[in-house]
């Protein structure tokens, strides 16, 4: 057997077949198969929106572009407050916490990351602290502290603004997050790399701060700015503090006008800005690889 | 490869002096009492099977493991010494590896660069100075501004080595550097370690270029299953060995067409 297992070796005709016998391949034809079903989805949701039964409520109660033009820009006499004007403590909040937060977790995870019986405590603190805040709902925190803090009367601290709580909040979460990102992007760096640079005589902190991070950090890009995006969409729960940020001027619209068109135009401004990062991000990391492989400075 | 002329140095010293040198990983024992000593302006070639502990060898002399027992003498100073300075250690002694271990995330010029900047203090200009001078010398001149992927395996080795260089190091261990490479692209980079053999550079290297040991070193050391089993020099290691294991060895690496 094992003898005329090599016969077709030497015949000109091959026994092997290598097309697909039953099912056809999508190759090639991928393309038209995405298209399509792209068609149906959006006739299903088309017809969902303008011939069901409710069509013309729901498109009045959420998409009434008047109703959202009053939203967005606000109406004193009625005591509508703007939804654009909110939406930019949503801005402000946002850039403030992640610029916070991106020192703060490199911090930690750099603290995570290092060896030694003298930093001892200062890891398992770390540990304890990364497994808090990524276990307990940020809405949570924020309810905790924002409404818990000014009740302890603590001279200083309890008489902040609920902004101040809202913004302390959102950085600790999203610092154990982004410091999880970060250490994910340490570990991916090779052990070869410390070794090299080690051994050209540079520090542990030099060998950290000028090869691991830098290729960490291109590593977890996409990650980092996805944490970013996530934050930026976050601070919509400063909303229960009672802060004046889009979410909650939306919420006084829908409830002065009886309309839910607010909500709409809040989420199309958060749109406004996700969107666009997410493909810059994409850019970016484009951009990277292909300038590493083209090889110019 | 054409033979060597050897290379006369009077006023050799002692550069590197291990003695009975123990190093274990859990249970695995690496090293089980290892000698070795390396003098100024000496090629020294490691020799021996996978695993026989060459490379382990090499990693305990700039402390990137530490021994479990015996010591090592490095410019005649301890490194078991708690005042030892590990970072001084590593300055003064290069290491080149098999996996080249280039900074991916820097251009050429910068990977030869951060170590002279960072470690000795040179500025920008001094140091690219010196980095195009040893481009130069490796007829990578052009590719200054390129990342390491973009060259080959033998550039990029080459690369590593200059890199070590530019540290204007004292030693210099190179832990199997032609392993990775493809055969047609090993000569490139045996050919400038002949070069700095020439020049008086002091070398360590664990290698399986049996041909290249012969041809260049000063002394070999055989090691298998963590003990160095022989050494002298090339003449009498490679054409009399003494022990029946060095034979053996030999043998193996004359059956397979390497030397």
């Amino acid at each position: 057997m094992a003898l005329q297992g090599a016969d077709w070796l030497a015949s000109s005709e091959l026994p092997v077949s290598l097309y697909a016998s039953s099912r056809p391949r999508l190759r090639g034809r991928g393309g038209t198969v995405a298209s399509s079903i792209s068609t149906v989805l959006i006739i299903v949701l088309a017809v969902a929106v303008i011939a069901s039964p409710s069509a013309a409520a729901f498109r009045d109660g959420f998409l009434n572009l008047h109703q959202m033009w009053i939203a967005f820009k606000g109406d004193p006499t009625k005591g509508v407050l703007s939804v654009a004007k909110g939406f930019m403590l949503n801005l402000w909040l946002s850039l403030v916490c992640e610029a916070i937060v991106l020192v703060l977790a490199l911090a930690v995870a750099t603290l995570r990351m290092t060896s030694g019986p003298v930093l001892k405590p200062l890891r398992g603190l770390s540990i304890a602290y990364s497994d808090f805040a990524r276990g307990v709902p940020v809405i949570l925190v924020m309810l905790w502290l924002g409404f818990g803090v000014p009740s302890l009367n603590i001279k200083g601290i309890s008489s902040q603004s609920p902004v101040v709580y809202a913004g302390f909040v959102l950085v600790f979460s999203y610092t154990a997050y982004v410091s999880e990102v970060y250490r994910a992007g340490i570990l991916s760096v090779p052990r070869h790399q410390v070794q090299a640079a080690r051994s050209l005589g540079l520090s542990n902190f030099a060998t950290l701060r000028y090869v691991v991070l830098p290729q960490a950090i291109r590593n977890v890009l996409p990650a980092l700015l996805n944490d970013f995006t996530s934050l930026q969409k976050d601070t919509a729960i400063v909303s229960t503090l009672g802060v004046l940020e889009a979410v909650h001027a939306a919420q006084i619209a829908g409830g002065v006008e009886f309309n839910y068109s607010g909500f709409t135009i809040a989420s199309l401004l958060f749109l406004a800005v996700t969107v666009p990062l997410t493909r810059w991000t994409d850019r970016l990391m484009a951009k990277d690889r292909s300038l590493r492989l083209a090889g110019n400075p | 490869m054409s033979p060597v002329t050897k290379r006369e140095h009077p006023t050799a010293e002692l550069v590197l002096d291990v003695r009975a040198a123990q190093k274990r990983f859990g249970d695995l024992a690496v090293l089980k009492g290892v000698d070795l000593k390396v003098y100024s302006h000496e090629v020294v070639c490691l020799i021996g099977a996978s695993g026989s502990g060459k490379s382990t060898l090499l990693r305990c002399c700039n402390l990137l493991e530490q021994l479990d027992a015996g010591s090592i003498q490095l410019f005649g100073h301890d490194l078991a010494d708690d005042r030892i300075d590990e970072n001084l250690v590593r300055r003064y002694t290069g290491m080149v590896f098999q996996s080249f271990n280039l900074f991916p995330h820097l251009n050429v010029l910068d990977n030869i660069t951060l170590a002279p900047r960072r470690v000795l203090g040179l500025g920008r200009k001094d140091a690219e100075l010196r980095a195009h001078e040893l481009l130069e010398r490796i007829g990578l001149a052009a590719k200054a501004k390129d990342f390491p992927d973009r060259l080959s395996g033998g550039q990029q080795q080459r690369l590593a080595i200059v890199r070590s260089l530019a540290m204007d190091p004292k030693l210099l261990l190179f832990d199997e550097i032609t392993s990775a490479l493809d055969p047609e692209l090993v000569g490139e980079v045996l050919a400038l370690v002949g070069e700095l053999a020439q020049q008086g550079m002091t070398m360590v290297l664990a290698t399986h270029e049996m041909s290249f040991a012969r041809d260049v070193a000063d002394s070999i050391y055989f090691l298998e299953g963590g003990r160095m089993v022989e050494h002298g020099p090339p003449s009498s290691i490679f054409s009399s060995p003494k022990e029946i294991a060095t034979q053996r060895f030999l043998q193996r690496i004359i059956d397979a067409g390497r030397l």
